[in-house]
């Protein structure tokens, strides 16, 4: 399904949803599990096991050498690789992250304690003494204590209950020793460890696992977002305001038709105007990109958003991205309804100008607190008159926690059916707050909507 | 920005410290795969290479004529003591004695010793090793469960004198 702005033309063109990326990548993640247990088997990993004496070194082994796989892995998937991202899209991504790194770390857990034991009783030492004698005399082990100790706090830091308690760029630099405790794992396999120069085999891998993390690191994470930064030379054309609080940042830059970028991304915006730069801010396009200007809409929450308003004509504009799959690669059917609520509307808004539907196929369902807070509605309006899109604002507070309609508008299934009566046959594409965002999925399943035409990402961190 | 700085510095610190530990930059102490003395040739038989036409060598002249030069011919009678191998219980050291192409015999020079537990292992896994280097001819054997270091250690110093006798079974 092609999705290009009528106004270029050509540049923004990305693959269709890329099945069998997913399969393919898949496939390199199980066979680098399979490849590292085969290493731990040849290395006597299993006639170990099977006796008595060598049994919890051997399990420590295996333990140590999968949880250092799955966190170059994890590393891989948080790098930003255009075709990982595009596969799964952030949020998946987001939650395989939690997923595989707890895993990762209980592994690790399980290998200090396995390699503790297991040395402990070949040496007739106690645990403690074993253990100080592991941390101090072992060669690279003081590095690997260190590691550990970074990889707690990170893994700690990252708790639900405790993860609120820090301010979002805070929590992200702690997260950043993750690299730390990869680096300083290292020593201590090479050196303490026997795995990963048993063989020229097993040396060649965990040494190409670990160029491929490094590198797609540098590439994607550091080089990649300077030399767009630096080729499309982003500037502050203008701040607007939207509605209370939402003001819509335009941009000016170069070259951006060589920038894939569509409607429904997003990128992490750092503005040159003082001290805030540090930190990047993920926003999403609010109109169709153009080859000469972009515009986003920001929601001024944080102490960082609320400075946007702020920005001076000229700043400018570094840029990590474009990020998300919320675009039109998803499309399925030819009928689309776009669910928003309050700034959710911004990705919606710049996918209703660059689908392409027919008059009357598109339709807009719109909520917000209330009637001052919708942003874009005399944009929404022409847009609409222009393109025979149905709109439907809806005011007001949510009727309730589970609810994502407004109060006096009857059941959420009701309205919706109300709203969108063949709503099974239609692409949804849903943003907002990620309970009102169950809450619409939800009921758009029970209005018979199949699972490959819901489309949602979220972006709460 | 002037915490992150800080935050940068003191990590920086820290890691300059850790790496000022003598575990940090040592290398490899306890890992089998290092020989940490080279190997060395005790005695050879007269006329000991196959270069030299020995008598025990019938039926097998193609393995002296693939040799390439004269130094890597094979020795058909020798002793030669191979590397220590460091492992994680402490260093192995083997000798071995080659007659008429074959290994004849082999001994331990050094093993590890630490405490008891060593001297019960190596009580009962070295013997093993021995008869299974002498039924496989070469330093390719399966090692004994429950002593794996030290079956790693070896293999690794009979490896080394293997090599240096150009052994090839």
């Amino acid at each position: 399904m092609a999705d290009r702005p009528l106004a270029t033309g050509r540049g923004w063109g990305l693959s269709d949803r890329p099945q069998w990326s997913r399969r393919l990548l898949a496939i390199l993640g199980g066979a680098s599990l399979a490849v590292v247990l085969g290493l731990w088997a040849g290395n006597h990993g299993l006639t170990d096991l099977a006796s008595p004496g060598s049994a919890a070194t051997s399990l420590g082994r295996v333990t140590g050498l999968v949880a250092a796989d799955l966190l170059l892995i994890q590393v891989i998937l948080m790098a930003r690789v255009p075709l990982i991202e595009l596969s799964w899209g952030r949020d998946q991504l987001t939650r395989w992250h939690r997923l595989v790194g707890l895993t990762s770390f209980n592994l690790m857990l399980a290998h200090i304690l396995l390699i503790t034991v297991g040395y402990a009783s070949a040496a007739e030492a106690g645990l403690i003494s074993e253990a100080w004698d592991l941390v101090v005399n072992y060669p690279g082990m003081l590095l690997a204590t260190a590691a550990t100790v970074a990889l707690i706090g990170v893994v700690v830091t990252s708790f639900r209950a405790i993860r609120p308690k820090f301010r979002y760029e805070s929590w992200h630099l702690l997260h950043l020793y993750a690299y730390l405790g990869v680096g300083l794992a290292i020593p201590h396999e090479l050196w303490t460890g026997t795995d990963f120069v048993s063989s020229p085999a097993a040396t060649a891998y965990w040494w190409s696992v670990y160029a491929l993390a490094a590198g797609c690191i540098v590439v994607f994470r550091l080089g990649l977002p300077v030399y767009r930064s630096t080729r499309h030379r982003l500037r502050v054309r203008a701040v607007v305001r939207e509605a209370p609080g939402v003001y819509s940042v335009h941009l000016s830059g170069r070259r951006l038709d060589r920038l894939p970028v569509r409607s429904g991304q997003f990128c992490h915006w750092r503005f040159l105007s003082g001290p805030g730069w540090s930190r990047a801010h993920p926003y999403s396009l609010s109109a169709a990109p153009h080859p000469d200007r972009l515009r986003i809409t920001v929601k001024a929450l944080g102490d960082d958003s609320a400075l946007v308003r702020r920005l001076r004509p000229g700043t400018r504009v570094l840029f990590e991205g474009p990020y998300g799959t919320l675009t039109g690669a998803q499309r399925q059917r030819t009928r689309v309804t776009m669910i928003a609520s309050g700034i959710g509307i911004t990705p919606l808004r710049a996918l209703l100008e660059s689908l392409p539907y027919p008059p009357g196929a598109a339709t807009l369902v719109y909520r917000a607190r209330a009637d001052a807070d919708f942003a874009f509605r005399a944009e929404l309006d022409a847009l609409a008159a222009q393109r025979g899109i149905r709109l439907h604002y809806l005011a007001g507070r949510r009727a309730g926690p589970l609810r994502w309609a407004p109060h006096g508008h009857g059941s959420d299934v009701a309205l919706l059916r109300r709203l969108v009566p063949d709503l099974a046959r239609h692409d949804v594409y849903v943003c907002g707050p990620d309970t009102w965002m169950d809450a619409v999925l939800d009921t758009a399943r029970r209005l018979g909507v199949p699972e490959a035409q819901l489309h949602s990402e979220r972006f709460a961190w | 920005m002037r915490r992150i700085v800080m935050w940068l510095m003191g990590t920086i610190a820290a890691v300059a410290l850790l790496f000022s530990y003598r575990t940090s930059t040592s290398g490899p102490i306890g890992g089998p795969g290092l020989v940490a003395a080279a190997p060395r040739i005790v005695s050879t038989g007269a006329g000991s290479t196959d270069a030299g036409g020995s008598a025990g060598s019938a039926g097998s002249a193609g393995s002296a004529g693939s040799a390439g030069s004269a130094d890597s011919a094979p020795l058909a009678d020798a002793v030669v003591n191979g590397g220590v191998a460091r492992t994680r219980w402490g260093p192995v050291q083997v000798q071995v004695q080659i007659a008429s192409r074959r290994i004849v015999d082999v001994r331990v020079l050094q093993q590890p010793n630490g405490n008891r537990t060593d001297a019960e292992i190596n009580s009962y896994a070295l013997p093993q090793l021995r008869e299974q280097v002498l039924q496989a001819q070469s330093a390719n054997v399966d090692g004994v469960s429950g002593a794996t270091v030290t079956s790693d250690g070896y293999r690794q110093s009979l490896q080394s004198a293997l090599d240096t006798a150009h052994f090839r079974g």
